[in-house]
């Protein structure tokens, strides 16, 4: 079980601190970008999504881990897991929240943000992540809640209910925002069957990754010692997902490569050795795919904290890559793909206002806004970490009746 | 039947003189950079043009080697589809149908969240990246706001952080006149009538000479068509 050390509180501030500087920054940013327009960011007409989409995505994936983690504890009562429980639940509260301050920047009329309520079109796959997001949120958070309780005055049952509702939920939320990109006939990268399965199992990969991490800091920060049962069903779960998350990407690249379908092949031209992005797909399968699976999978490897960790974030990088390409290999090539092509709108003198080929690279307001919300994300979850550690010494401290 | 506009173009009339979409550009005051309409570049025996991607090198380029050269044009813009995926993935209803078969914009009510920009097969969305820069310091064209149904559906300095496109000229053809890319074509390679009409001069040229669409195969229904370079029964002026 869980065995706390005394924690080092003063490094805890500066960090802190800069975090919250960093967020502000990025909070400038997108003041920055409201005044001027999404010009300021590298998204075109062609490529109209960029570094926020691919990461709102991204962080959608990172929140399922936790409640996986957290779900599979108390659902199938796999003990090694329980003391992840509550860093589960709020690793997934946060990052699913993070997931949708991502949308914000992206969008040109954040002051309308409203219409989705006042005028929602059920028929977009949208309107359906928005809500699943909405009610994920709510969930995680009313979980956590229920879980930071004093243990004699926790609600058992409902934290049972809440878990077993956690993972049609969490398999809700994956396929949804899988959707926006699989149902697209106008995308031949994206409109695939497999994408919702691909997305719930790359979240299953890159949220047990992301715990994984967490657990490592805290153990090596915050004085907490997990046992090796734990980092064994962490490494066997990151192992089974990242098994089974190669075998769908694998799938996909048979069918489309043995059809040579023009249409379906000029996006995956793009993501060979020798096209574009095809460094992306080498950080996808050997960086953050065949050599994290070794490395869990090998005994003489396995229950080692610092092997799970590499193979962690070597895991988490292949994740964002793979979520990188897809945003922009599907949007790159319009089906119509004949010149002069799709107008910019924007104008820069001197420069052709028209692209064959989408074109997209993210502009320093893009990064400054990734860094902060970032920062924000790890902020919230030392700031709420602290507030719990406090409740978790003492307690018996006078809590308000819940 | 019920009225439903649409559009037909002659390919083979078409000589690629861009004056569909110059107009295009001043009746709707659009920015620079922005293109509501444009004419591509494509091959005469393209076969529902799209159908196979060919990335072809540049406008006006043509095809094949000298002497075998071979060369047609493609104008662009919105389908005004019957089942449009932007119109589906539009999550506010912003993007919406009128009955008479237009696709329009309601200003007022976008998000900018450009999930229609992902869904369009046809890539003729564009969207107010910034505040318009224009090359004349005065408005051009159609100059005021048009509503329907109270929905702001044209307006000649868009908002910016909203999407845009053709709106088949709604306040000309609402007031009995013909879009301007067809009113101003100088080769007459358009026709623009109700394809609900099977007696109309567009769905009697439709049904004789072959009238094809778009990606017809995605099942969007445009209500644009096409009369390839090369088709079986084509009549010769």
């Amino acid at each position: 079980m869980v065995e706390r050390k005394k924690a080092t509180a003063s490094g805890g501030y500066i960090v802190m601190s800069v975090l919250a500087a960093i967020a502000m920054i990025g909070f400038g940013a997108w003041i920055y970008e409201l005044v001027y327009g999404l010009a300021v960011t590298g998204m075109r007409n062609v490529i109209s999504w960029g570094l926020y989409i691919f990461t709102f995505a991204y962080f959608v994936k990172l929140s399922a881990g936790g409640l996986i983690v957290a779900s599979t504890a108390e659902v199938f009562g796999v003990s090694a897991l329980k003391p992840l429980t509550r860093i589960g639940v709020l690793t997934a509260a946060i990052c699913v929240a993070v997931a949708a301050m991502f949308i914000i920047p992206d969008m040109g009329r954040p002051d309308r943000l409203l219409n989705l309520l006042m005028h929602p079109n059920f028929r977009s796959p949208i309107v359906w992540d928005i809500s699943i997001i909405a009610l994920y949120l709510a969930m995680s958070v009313i979980e956590f809640g229920l879980l930071s309780a004093p243990p004699e005055r926790q609600w058992r049952s409902l934290i049972k209910t809440l878990a077993i509702l956690g993972l049609p939920a969490a398999f809700a939320l994956h396929s949804i925002t899988a959707w926006i990109f699989g149902v697209q006939i106008s995308r031949p990268y994206w409109n695939s069957a497999l994408m919702a399965p691909m997305f719930v199992v790359s979240a299953i990969l890159c949220g047990s990754s992301l715990i994984a991490l967490i657990a490592a800091l805290l153990q090596r920060f915050a004085g907490f010692r997990f046992e090796s049962s734990t980092w064994r069903a962490l490494a066997t779960m990151m192992a089974a997902s990242l098994a089974v998350d190669l075998y769908f990407v694998f799938c996909e690249y048979v069918t489309v490569l043995w059809g040579v379908v023009p249409r379906d092949m000029i996006p995956y031209r793009m993501l060979m050795p020798n096209g574009k992005f095809g460094a992306l797909t080498a950080i996808e399968w050997i960086v953050g795919g065949v050599g994290p699976f070794v490395l869990l999978v090998l005994p003489a490897a396995r229950a080692r904290v610092g092997y799970i960790v590499t193979s962690a974030i070597l895991i988490l990088a292949g994740v964002y890559a793979f979520q990188i390409g897809l945003t922009n290999v599907g949007e790159a090539n319009p089906l119509i793909q004949l010149p002069p092509g799709t107008s910019l709108g924007t104008f820069t003198d001197g420069a052709s206002v028209f692209q064959l080929v989408g074109q997209y690279a993210p502009t320093w307001v893009e990064y400054a806004i990734l860094a902060g919300l970032v920062a924000f994300a790890v902020l919230v979850f030392m700031v709420v970490y602290r507030l719990l550690g406090v409740q978790m010494r003492e307690p018996q401290s006078s809590l308000p009746a819940a | 039947m019920l009225k439903r506009w649409g559009m037909v173009i002659d390919q083979n009339k078409c000589v690629g003189c861009w004056t569909c979409a110059v107009a295009c550009k001043s009746i709707n005051n659009e920015p620079l950079g922005v293109h509501w309409n444009r004419v591509l570049t494509t091959r005469p025996d393209e076969d529902a043009p799209g159908k196979e991607p060919v990335a072809a090198t540049a406008i006006d380029v043509p095809h094949g080697e000298f002497p075998d050269l071979e060369l047609a044009y493609q104008p662009l813009a919105c389908q005004h589809c019957t089942d449009a995926p932007c119109r589906r993935v539009c999550p506010v209803n912003a993007t919406f149908r009128r009955d008479d078969g237009m696709v329009l914009i309601d200003f007022e009510r976008c998000i900018g969240c450009r999930t229609c920009f992902a869904a369009c097969p046809y890539g003729v969305r564009t969207f107010n990246w910034q505040r318009g820069q224009y090359g004349s310091d005065f408005e051009v064209g159609y100059g005021r706001d048009y509503r329907w149904n109270d929905r702001l559906v044209f307006t000649p300095e868009r908002p910016v952080g909203v999407a845009e496109k053709c709106t088949g000229c709604v306040e000309r053809i609402d007031n009995g006149q013909e879009p301007m890319c067809v009113a101003v074509c100088p080769a007459g390679a358009r026709v623009f009538g109700d394809l609900g009409d099977p007696d109309s001069e567009i769905s009697f040229t439709i049904k004789q000479q072959g009238g094809r669409q778009l990606l017809a195969d995605l099942g969007t229904g445009p209500g644009v068509y096409y009369l390839p370079v090369s088709r079986p029964n084509k009549e010769h002026i």
